[in-house]
């Protein structure tokens, strides 16, 4: 989203305005989801850093120092709940495997039963195939591709807050992974 | 991350390659958007947390976590997570068990104490004179300490468990 857009919803909301805090939800729902995503939370974790965050970011509201930037505030504190989660983990046994949740389901969520008709058969393959590989990338890559591919597509002061690395190294790093990405999908096609 | 050069043209087979990652990202984008969107319910619960605004409470922030801030003990796998909040003069402490909570206010008062469990869950405690609280609840995901003392309202951060 906009970062001035962002600041002035953020205003709005503050004021009481409902439907500001909706369309702020509906613009940064996805960002914050893809920082969970992005660590591998289990189901249940998941769920709970996301309401977690939203939760104190309505707390927060209006007092949040730099409003423009509110999806980097969302972002950083998806990524520290996450932090906390995976070190929580670490002090206990690992019991299941949050592998199985990036996997793509085997059912069909309502979206994918819109674009399931014969003739985008072949397109939902491909994007079933690409979000397999991106699985393959190496850890860096598939969460930085993951955040990277949110919508609407992240700010890198966004990215940044959300995976704790420089915004200067975002750029060189995204287009490696994205070759990499590309290279397996056309080994993949020539196999 | 045009992928062009100072001089602003790009270099030999430069824009066909940044064309592609362009094309590629996108994909991915509708892949995210399909394959793993984010759950109805959980977005649900995020409009809803706009009732949780509230500019007359004031915050009292998470000033210690064992989570964080303790050093692991060896061997001790399942310690209660202590929790400090402050809001200026006033700190509540909260141990987390797997039987509830445990908290004192400081400097020790009565209040009133609420916990929070959501834009829709709030379940009283009990208080002594003290400020002393339990409750036989452990919270099920995030929760949140409402406190009323002296005329104030203090929330503490949300947090999860």
């Amino acid at each position: 989203m906009d970062r001035t857009e962002v600041g002035a919803l953020v205003q709005s909301a503050v004021d009481g305005d409902a439907a500001a805090w909706k369309a702020l939800v509906e613009g940064m729902s996805p960002l914050v989801w893809s920082v969970v995503r992005a660590h591998r939370l289990s189901e249940a974790d998941g769920h709970e850093v996301y309401q977690t965050v939203w939760f104190r970011f309505a707390q927060h509201l209006g007092r949040i120092r730099e409003p423009d930037k509110a999806g980097a505030w969302l972002a950083s504190t998806a990524r520290n709940e996450c932090l906390k989660v995976l070190k929580a983990m670490a002090r206990l046994t690992l019991t299941d495997d949050p592998r199985v949740l990036d996997r793509a389901s085997d059912e069909r969520t309502p979206e994918e039963s819109l674009i399931a008709s014969e003739e985008a058969a072949d397109r939902a393959e491909r994007l079933r195939r690409l979000w397999q590989e991106l699985d393959g990338l190496g850890e860096r890559c598939r969460q930085l591709l993951r955040v990277l591919v949110s919508s609407p597509p992240p700010s890198y002061v966004e990215v940044s807050a959300a995976l704790g690395i420089a915004v200067g190294s975002i750029g060189p790093l995204r287009q490696r992974c994205l070759r990499r990405l590309r290279a397996r999908m056309d080994a993949r096609g020539a196999a | 991350m045009s992928g062009y050069g100072d001089d602003g043209m790009p270099p030999e087979g430069a824009v066909d390659e940044e064309a592609a990652d362009r094309l590629v990202e996108e994909e991915l984008r509708q892949a995210a958007a399909v394959l793993d969107p984010v759950p109805d319910a959980l977005r649900q619960l995020a409009l809803e947390a706009y009732a949780l605004h509230d500019l007359d409470a004031r915050i009292a922030e998470l000033t210690f976590d064992s989570l964080v801030d303790a050093l692991p003990v060896r061997g001790v796998m399942d310690a209660p997570r202590m929790l400090t909040f402050r809001a200026e003069e006033v700190t509540v402490d909260v141990e987390v068990t797997e039987d509830g909570l445990i908290g004192q206010v400081l400097p020790p008062q009565s209040a009133r104490i609420e916990v929070l469990g959501g834009p829709q869950t709030v379940r009283p405690v009990t208080v002594d004179t003290l400020g002393r609280f339990t409750s036989r609840t452990p919270p099920a995901g995030p929760f949140a300490l409402r406190l009323r003392t002296g005329g104030a309202v203090i929330v503490t951060e949300w947090l999860r468990t």
